[in-house]
């Protein structure tokens, strides 16, 4: 019996050496959050962060202040009521129960240079997502799903900011090497003979999500299955260690095409099941297609990439990161939330009332040359993509190092 | 293993890392060896393809307390 016994452990042991044993292809990761973002747009709506996020600050305003924020044009909803905040700290949790897991987690203290370097790149992602109404995902990842115009400049905006902060970086780390350096800590963490209590942790605390989620079927099965695939992004970001950021800033860096690869897979696989729900008329086809062609897309594209180039994660990869127990991700997910309710106020409101109609308009690409066209249009710009990291990864043209 | 100059990048979350190490290579002797300290999780995998595209040699990682280190000779 002891025999069976070894081989039924012997299982278990490959099936988690399966999960959690080396991080997935980035390309994986990408096509599970496209599927996974098919399943939210089924359920209501597409994958986005910044509306989450606005919702957490603004909630600790009007708490603490009785600031009287609203929440577009609207009552501010309760961070528990918004499927977004929801959203935003089920991937959280999802994160932190894959890092345990896999035993990566540590609170990992930064030198005191990097994290205010978290906390400014936060600020200035929390005024480009208001500007730019959205994040790596509305105006990315999802929104480029959504086949809305508006998504290809704002991604643009972040392409250049991301050039510009990169600049920035490698300054800093030749002139200041200080700012990344000095006193730092890591606590709790795994290593050597140590940490083997991460993966039974890691699995309570994937359990304790799934009850979240569950526990608000009595109320909402909306919020209820928004719990779940929030919880199933963090754990897939964590798992192939998926960066948005990467994917705009390699090129610029180091020149590996794998982030971007990754964030195509997902665009792509997105892509198709969004065109269904839109063309079938599921779901409204003018959702995810933001009003924000082509001023406000391309400021808040700049600024936001930015930001999350100095913070080191958008609003998701500082959540993922967050969970795997980085400090500085704290202070960008803290200078974001505090920023936004302000940035929407005193920069984005006065923006949009300032300029003409016509530059803040929604775009939906198949109005203009329809659904087949569309696709084929994106199919041409996905495979320039591709080629121009393929052939910037052989050559290092935009590559610094 | 011994090593000709210590990059302490501990605590430190992608891209800084990466990008410390690739400065401080460009102005490393060739054949001289960098022990990179890391605690990033990514950096298990970002180092090793960063030395590879990069032309440089990683001749050993070693698991230690909380993370990792490093042995990259210069190509």
């Amino acid at each position: 019996m002891a025999k069976v016994d070894s081989k039924k452990n012997s299982i278990l042991a490959e099936l988690y050496s399966t999960f959690f044993s080396k991080s997935w292809p980035m390309w994986v990761g990408g096509i599970l959050l496209g599927v996974g973002n098919i399943a939210l747009f089924l359920v209501l709506k597409p994958w986005g962060a910044s509306g989450g996020i606005y919702v957490w600050g603004a909630n600790l305003y009007n708490s603490v202040f009785s600031t009287g924020f609203g929440f577009k044009g609207g009552p501010l909803p309760a961070v528990g009521m918004f499927p977004y905040s929801i959203i935003c700290f089920l991937l959280f949790l999802g994160a932190m129960g894959a890092a345990l897991m896999s035993k990566q987690f540590a609170f990992r203290f930064p030198p005191a240079g990097e994290i205010l370097k978290g906390l400014i790149g936060g600020v200035i992602m929390g005024i480009g997502a208001m500007v730019g109404k959205s994040c790596t995902l509305g105006g990315f990842f999802s929104g480029m799903a959504a086949l809305s115009v508006g998504a290809v400049v704002f991604t643009i905006g972040l392409g250049l900011g991301t050039w510009i902060a990169v600049k920035y970086l490698m300054f800093e780390i030749t002139r200041f090497p200080k700012i990344s350096s000095g006193k730092t800590a890591s606590v709790l963490g795994a290593g050597k003979g140590k940490g083997a209590w991460q993966p039974y942790v890691g699995a309570l605390v994937l359990i304790w999500g799934l009850i979240i989620a569950f526990k608000y079927t009595d109320s909402s099965s909306v919020r209820a299955w928004y719990a779940a695939i929030g919880l199933f992004f963090g754990f897939v970001c964590q798992r192939s260690r998926f960066c948005l950021v990467r994917a705009l800033r390699e090129p610029f860096t180091s020149g590996d095409s794998k982030p971007a690869i990754g964030a195509m897979a997902g665009i792509l696989v997105a892509m198709f099941g969004f065109t269904v729900i839109k063309f079938m008329g599921i779901r409204d086809a003018m959702l995810w297609v933001w009003p924000h062609f082509w001023i406000p897309a391309i400021i808040g594209g700049i600024v936001f990439g930015i930001g999350m180039t100095i913070s080191g994660g958008c609003i998701v990869g500082s959540l993922w990161r967050a969970g795997e127990g980085h400090i500085k991700l704290y202070f960008a997910l803290i200078g974001a939330a505090l920023t936004m309710p302000f940035a929407t106020k005193y920069i984005a409101t006065p923006l949009y009332s300032a300029l003409p109609t016509s530059m803040q308009t929604k775009v939906f690409l198949p109005d203009y040359v329809g659904y087949g066209a569309s696709i084929g249009i994106f199919a041409v710009f996905f495979l320039a993509w591709y080629y121009l990291v393929k052939w910037n990864e052989r050559t290092g043209k935009f590559s610094a190092y | 293993m011994q090593s000709d100059q210590v990059l302490d990048c501990k605590g430190l979350s992608c891209p800084m890392p990466i990008m410390k190490l690739a400065i401080t290579m460009k102005k490393f002797e060739t054949d001289k060896v960098l022990e990179l300290l890391t605690t990033d999780p990514g950096s298990k995998e970002d180092v090793p393809a960063w030395c590879e595209r990069t032309g440089n040699d990683l001749l050993e990682t070693v698991e230690e307390g909380d993370g990792f280190a490093f042995f990259i000779r210069k190509g």
